[in-house]
């Protein structure tokens, strides 16, 4: 039995046009033209219990819109959602008290209160008992190093610090969904580590469902399994990274700088993709051809000054194909 | 099931909250009385040293003056309509709709905490110095007194709703300036808060009484001057509830539709 379902999902924004000029003025008094933007069209997808799914895509594609529609704020064009056996739109409240919601780019938490007042005035609203809450204050504390600015009003945190105090909150009600809108926008190497610790800590401990939006692959890399890729509102790969890796992984690129430049590099098994200067990026397939092989092909010709080989992180395979489009990709797997 | 619990916090924690902002009180309450000052001079000017003007006295007409500002500034402690758009505009409304409880409920309860607040400290103490040092008509009676309470509350409720309902619209129009001044007209003429509805022509006394802007002011106030007695004010009451039940069921259409329209900018 999935917890999440989303079929045909679509949402449409109707942009009103700007009229330029004065005819163009006062024809918008009386008729405003509107553009629709198609968010997001047709996406399916079900989420079993217990699940840690990377929703992915480049800027604009959909991934807000589709978290808004899911925590209920945002109404469907058409299709349908199902979060826990509710249709969010329609049961706004009760759905609330299943979902725990961060959005990175924005805090839940109240602008003029004091850490610690945000999270009393969410214990009242959720109704969570002294106990749970202490309980769980307790635990949240400890992990994320609450206690350093409980005393701080909201307004004053660190992004990291706000980051911190949000996904606490989100969770103090023990939701059996969570939410992550970009939870790892703007915090350092260190932080981003930790957050992730969290994440994989409450995902396995409290089997709490969660869908992940970021634009950090690591994130994605650390903490799915499976990954749902989107771009213009259309889902793209939804499977194993594992195999999506598995696939795109066999690509190395190598990346050399030579003395003079030239404008002629042919390689046996090797595609020059990109080049700047003397400085080239090459494309290899591992089974077929091996780095040495590719490098003494160069230096029969050239004088080689650096090189470097580059492994195929789920970053580079993600922006390999946010470039080159998702056809070999939707060849590899079906969707 | 409604979860006074719930709400009740918001109350408290809006009361807490207008205790950081002081400021806000002193101001509000320094603009309170310069309005008084000002339609207190209008009014003893427009009289002219006569005892009485439309079967009302001179001193009852300060009187309702007084009453008028003091229910302004019991009205105006709450969410003001700019606040509403501001908080439509930045998708604050929005995003409350991922909490578990009613938004307008919620606000209308934190308005019941800062406007007790402001009460409390600053304009209770004030216009009870007021009619200590000045010659005002009071009521006669316990029951007038629990009666204007009754009706003031009763407009507070109507306000509230109406300038939710003004504020929500924002959902639907991208310019609102309009919208805003027929709310102000309507607030502070249809009203009676600065001219008494007697004072009207026919037309326009009969268009303010068809209308729910008399129960916010003119009606808690000709309870409170003893304009009006005994059946009259349970009949005036009774008009008041009709328009608070009235702007209550307003106000869940326009919320009911905003919220089938919301759209948030940004994430
Ligand atoms: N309130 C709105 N009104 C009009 N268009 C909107 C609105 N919200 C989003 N859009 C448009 O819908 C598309 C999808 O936006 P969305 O915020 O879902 O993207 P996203 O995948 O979250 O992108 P990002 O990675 O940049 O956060 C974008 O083209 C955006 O401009
Ligand atoms: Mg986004």
């Amino acid at each position: 039995m999935p917890i999440i379902e989303v079929e045909h999902l679509m949402k449409d924004f109707m942009i009103a046009k700007r009229e330029t000029g004065f005819l163009g003025a006062v024809k918008s008094l009386v008729k405003r033209e509107h553009i629709k933007k198609e968010a997001v069209k047709d996406i399916s997808f079900s989420i079993g219990e217990g699940e840690m799914v990377g929703y992915i895509g480049p800027n604009g594609a959909g991934k807000s819109t589709t978290i808004k529609m899911l925590t209920g704020i945002l109404v469907p064009s058409s299709g349908s959602v199902t979060v826990n056996g509710i249709i969010p739109y329609e049961n706004r409240q009760e759905n609330a008290k299943n979902i725990g919601v961060v959005f990175g780019q924005r805090t839940q938490l109240w602008w003029d209160l004091h850490t610690i007042e945000s999270f009393e005035l969410l214990k009242e609203i959720y109704q969570v008992s002294g106990k749970r809450y202490k309980e769980n204050m307790d635990t949240f504390t400890e992990i994320l190093g609450l206690d350093e600015f409980l005393n701080t009003p909201v307004r004053q945190l660190s992004l990291g610090q706000r980051m911190r105090a949000d996904i606490a909150a989100s969770l103090l009600h023990d939701p059996p969904i969570l939410f992550l809108d970009e939870p790892t926008i703007g915090l350092d190497v260190i932080a981003k580590e930790k957050m992730r610790t969290f994440i994989k800590g409450i995902n396995n401990e409290r089997k709490i469902t969660v869908i992940l939006t970021t634009h950090d692959m690591e994130d994605i890399e650390k903490l799915c399994e499976r990954m749902i890729l989107i771009d213009h509102g259309q889902k793209v790969y939804d499977g194993e990274i594992a195999v999506v890796k598995e696939r795109f992984g066999k690509t190395r690129t190598l990346i050399v700088d030579l003395e003079e430049s030239s404008h002629s590099l042919q390689l046996k098994g090797g595609e020059v993709f990109k080049e700047e200067a003397s400085r080239f990026w090459i494309r290899f397939n591992r089974d077929e051809v091996s780095a040495s092989e590719l490098i003494s092909q160069i230096t029969e010709t050239h004088n080689i000054k650096d090189l470097t080989v580059e492994e195929p992180a789920i970053e580079s395979i993600i922006s390999r194909i946010y470039q080159e489009g998702y056809q070999e990709l939707t060849e590899t797997v079906k969707i | 099931m409604f979860r006074f619990r719930l709400y009740w916090t918001f109350t408290k924690k809006a009361f807490l909250r207008s205790a950081v902002y002081r400021f806000d009180v002193w101001s509000r309450l320094g603009s309170n009385l310069i309005f008084l000052l000002m339609w207190g001079s209008i009014w003893t000017a427009l009289f002219a040293g006569r005892e009485e003007a439309g079967g009302v006295s001179f001193e009852s007409m300060l009187t309702y003056i007084v009453v008028s500002q003091f229910l302004s500034g019991v009205n105006g402690a709450g969410t003001p309509l700019w606040e509403i758009q501001e908080k439509v505009r930045t998708g604050d409304i929005s995003l409350k709709l991922m909490r578990p409880f009613d938004v307008p409920l919620r606000y209308l309860f934190a308005d019941f905490g800062s406007v007790a607040f402001y009460i409390l400290t600053a304009l209770l103490p004030l216009y009870t110095v007021m009619f200590i040092f000045m010659d005002l008509t009071l009521p006669s009676s316990w029951e007038t007194w629990a009666l204007f309470i009754v009706s003031a509350f009763t407009g507070f409720l109507i306000r509230y709703c109406i300038e939710m309902s003004f504020g929500l619209l924002s959902f639907f129009l991208v310019e609102t300036g309009g919208i805003v001044d027929v709310f102000y007209f309507a607030m502070s003429l249809l009203s009676g808060s600065v001219i008494p509805l007697w004072f009207f022509p026919g037309w326009l006394e009969r268009m303010a009484l068809y209308l729910p802007f008399q129960g916010i002011y003119y009606i808690p106030n000709a309870v409170f001057i003893g304009r009006i007695s005994g059946i009259e004010i349970l009949l005036s009451l009774s008009v008041q509830l009709f328009w608070a039940a009235a702007s209550y069921l307003l106000l869940r259409f326009v919320w009911k539709c905003a919220s089938q329209k919301v759209v948030v900018q940004g994430g």
